[in-house]
């Protein structure tokens, strides 16, 4: 049974809003047989979604599904669902997750009882990316097929120069592009193939188009919450992550982030902050959440500590930041932007000794957001985006400065791995910790 | 060179207990080392770049004790350990180390490896996880860069008549080790797991020919043994990624079966397919990398069926079963792998279908949970006695 929690205080209407995002979108998947259309399962930041949407084909995003279960704290059926499958707890529980969702719709030939918002659609394909995001973009596909083996698997990647001190990745970008450029036709090929249809290659391109506007106005928008005080934290920021990860290329998604900005600058005006007496900003350094535990983010702003900027659910610049070269190919197109956006700090990085791009990235966060310290999360069971995370605090000290960190552990989905009074225990510590910096910088201020 | 005075299996037990030794020998005599991980890396191009290639590989009886200082404890348990060994100087005789993308705990460690250890040489080997034709390509271009660096490091280029040599070697190589395990096929194996698996160790940590000059010392030796004669044991075969260490071989044959088989990477993974020699030797390579190489991270999208997908995945694995006999099949996968972990109840039915037991343990890269590990061998052991 699932159990019943006060939701995060929301400062945003939007962030209310980017709810219904995901909701639709999970509704989409099983309104998509009545309506003739077909249902991909995909996995987001994969490059792949502006072709699928071109093509109608409906997305099912199993972390969205995921993310919507820990949220609900009701994924415990599925990890067990998989557990006794033989897939470990150790794995990516977004994946073990879905896979024992999908194995119990098998299993009854119908939704599971009481599935959180109603579950994903059964898809036709399942379109995976090999990018070099993580392990389980491969194997999850895989894992899914053996309980769905009708299901076709299409399998693309996205690779990008990795980083190094002494040689500059704009040698290798050319290559990466065409390899990138080769797969998106790839997956247009399989598209086309299983829908019957001709890609519309004007409609990509006007798509391809709104995504890039997309963008921009994701950053104009988010760029605001530099203000003093920010009107708008990465608790918030967890929820209207959900149209640029899921509905690129949309209409809607655009215009989401347009309203976002009028809200944002009138809360500006207005100086309406998302806590009453603002102490300390601080930069989510990395990590996915707990999304089980999103009220953490209220417990930072009840002690007047606030997040004006994230990594997490920000792979996005402005499009002219990337200076992407021209190209008429809009598959093309979206291989340069996101290779570029994975490379973004790189150039930044080689210029000062010792440091590492994604270290970049958070002192220009730092400086930008005028933030005084740094949060981390490590969730368990996702080596991608949280292997690595004490290198980053120990480059950040070691090339940047004395910054005050926390690294917080838990899990995305699987809530045994967290511990609430140990989490804020350790969350009161380090507010002493930034409340001692600041009280020795006035002081140093303030002079002999 | 190898030591005369012993027998071929003593050598390779020496090199396995004190790993690393010969290299350390060569670089004293002015010999530049490189460290790799994982069976993807293309030996031959180190063997021909004139450097020596030295595995990398960590000490399960070895407390982690230092590592966690740098990397998260969710990263792979097998990883962790090596770099542990690694930051308390025991590759410190490395010049270099190549990181080949084989798995996120790889991947997204790559940094901590490069930044800490301060070698003169670093290299990132990209690997696509697929085999299609634009990551052939692909997988061409970046062995092509891999060499550039090389040749960069050691001052010399790597010529085709180099390549070509290191090639010939390395699938000479792979051919005697082949044969060694061709004597694991009689009912009393010729040579026994723990031996096989100091052979396999020591065979990664030294110069090609003279690795292939103590595989062929051991076979000729094993070769004469007297056959074994015995009564019926089972006869196991072993799955995972880097098992390297004779624990978990006593663990198994302490319970009175023999080891016969493995699919491990430092085992018939290695060494079952050779790089052609003819025609593009890059592309040779990259084939025998990308194609031939049964590992789980290179996603295999062959067949029109899944059934027809799981033979092209797994296929090697039954028909190493049938060819060596194989009674029982152990998984053995660490935490935190999602690679193999995703694979567990794939690979397991499909070699159940076969008639053939599978137990599937999750386990550390340590010694400190062998106990419960033995019990269940134990037990599985049994069942297939049963
Ligand atoms: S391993 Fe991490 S990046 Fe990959 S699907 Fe899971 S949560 Fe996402
Ligand atoms: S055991 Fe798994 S996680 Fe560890 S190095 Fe091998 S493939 Fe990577």
């Amino acid at each position: 049974m699932s159990e019943i929690r006060k939701p995060r205080a929301l400062a945003t209407q939007a962030a209310g809003k980017a709810g219904k995002f995901g909701r639709a979108n999970l509704a989409a998947t099983l309104k998509a047989k009545e309506e003739g259309k077909k249902v991909a399962y995909m996995y987001i930041n994969n490059g792949q979604d502006e072709i699928v949407r071109a093509m109608d084909i409906v997305p099912a995003w199993s972390e969205n599904f995921a993310g919507v279960c820990s949220a609900k704290r009701d994924a415990e059926k599925f990890l067990q669902k998989a557990e006794a499958e033989n897939f470990s707890r150790s794995l990516c529980t977004y994946a073990t997750c879905t896979i024992g969702f999908d194995i119990w719709r098998e299993e009854l030939g119908e939704i599971p009882p009481n599935t959180p918002w109603g579950g994903m659609g059964r898809p036709d394909m399942i379109i995976g990316s090999a990018q070099q995001l993580c392990d389980p973009r491969i194997k999850w596909p895989q894992a899914t097929q053996h309980y769905l083996r009708d299901v076709p698997v299409w399998m693309g990647t996205m690779y990008y120069p990795p980083w190094d001190q002494i040689s500059d990745h704009r040698d290798q970008e050319e290559l990466y592009v065409k390899y990138a450029t080769e797969e998106l036709r790839a997956l247009v090929r399989f598209c086309e193939q299983h829908t019957g249809k001709k890609m519309d290659w004007d409609r990509l391109e006007a798509i391809v188009n709104l995504s890039d506007r997309t963008w921009d106005v994701f950053i104009d928008t988010y760029e605001l919450r530099m203000a003093i005080p920010t009107p708008m934290d990465t608790g918030d920021a967890m929820n209207t992550m959900v149209p640029l990860t899921f509905n690129l290329g949309t209409q809607e998604a655009y215009d989401f982030y347009k309203e976002l900005y009028d809200e944002l600058k009138e809360k500006i005006a207005l100086k309406k902050g998302v806590t009453e007496n603002e102490k300390y900003r601080l930069v989510w350094g990395a990590g996915l959440p707990s999304w089980f535990a999103l009220s953490d983010f209220q417990y930072f702003n009840d002690k007047g500590a606030v997040f004006p900027v994230e990594t997490t659910y920000r792979n996005a610049e402005k499009i002219e930041r990337l200076d992407l070269p021209k190209t008429n190919d809009p598959l093309e197109h979206i291989a340069w932007r996101w290779v570029r956006i994975w490379t973004h700090w790189y150039d930044k990085a080689r210029k000062r000794p010792g440091s590492l791009p994604k270290v970049e990235r958070i002192i220009e966060y730092l400086e930008d957001y005028h933030c005084d310290g740094v949060v981390f999360h490590c969730a368990y069971s996702c080596r991608s985006w949280h292997a690595g995370i004490i290198q980053q605090e120990q480059v950040l000290k070691k090339a940047y400065g004395d910054v005050p960190t926390l690294i917080m552990e838990g899990d995305i989905v699987d809530i045994s791995s967290y511990n609430e009074v140990d989490t804020h225990n350790r969350i009161d510590a380090f507010m002493e910790t930034l409340g001692a910096m600041k009280r020795k910088e006035r002081a140093n201020s303030a002079g002999p | 060179m190898a030591d005369e005075q012993l027998s071929g299996l003593a050598t390779a037990a020496k090199y396995y207990s004190d790993y690393g030794s010969r290299a350390r020998e060569l670089k004293s005599m002015g010999k530049k080392v490189i460290g790799y991980f994982s069976s993807l890396c293309p030996v031959e191009i180190l063997t021909a770049a004139g450097v020596v290639p030295v595995r990398m590989k960590g000490n399960v009886s070895e407390a982690i004790t230092r590592a966690d200082a740098y990397m998260e404890t969710m990263i792979c348990p097998f990883v962790r350990n090596v770099f542990d060994a690694a930051i308390k100087g025991k590759y410190r005789y490395l010049d270099g180390m190549v990181m080949p993308h084989q798995c996120d705990s790889l991947d997204r460690t790559s940094d901590i490896w490069d930044y800490n250890l301060g070698f003169q040489y670093y290299h990132f080997l990209n690997y696509p996880h697929l085999a299609d034709d634009p990551s052939i390509e692909f997988t061409n271009e970046i062995l092509r860069i891999f060499i550039g660096t090389l040749e960069k490091f050691t001052g010399r280029n790597i010529t085709d008549q180099a390549l070509a040599d290191a090639v010939r070697a390395h699938n000479n190589n792979r051919r005697v080790m082949r044969e060694l395990y061709g004597l694991r096929k009689e009912d009393v194996p010729r040579i026994s797991g723990a031996e096989m698996m100091q052979v396999l160790i020591a065979a990664v940590s030294l110069p090609v020919d003279e690795s292939t000059a103590l595989i062929r010392r051991v076979t000729e030796e094993v070769t004469n043994r007297a056959p074994g004669f015995s009564a019926k044991k089972a006869r196991i075969m072993l799955v995972g990624d880097q098992i390297d260490d004779i624990a978990i071989v006593n663990a198994i044959e302490g319970t009175g079966a023999h080891l016969v088989m493995d699919d491990l990477s430092v085992g018939s993974k290695m060494y079952w397919d050779d790089v052609a020699e003819t025609g593009d030797l890059i592309q040779g390579i990259t084939d025998r990398y990308l194609n031939k190489l049964k590992i789980p991270t290179t996603f295999v999208s062959a067949g029109n069926t899944y059934e027809e997908n799981l033979e092209a995945r797994f296929g090697h694995v039954k028909s190493h079963i049938k060819d060596f006999n194989v009674d029982g099949v152990i998984l053995f996968i660490y935490k935190y792998c999602d690679p193999y972990g995703f694979e567990v109840p794939a690979i397991k039915s499909y070699i159940e279908s076969v008639g053939t037991p599978v137990i599937y343990i999750e386990d550390e890269y340590s010694t400190s949970s062998l106990g419960r590990v033995k019990t269940r061998i134990e037990a599985f052991l049994e069942m297939i006695a049963g």
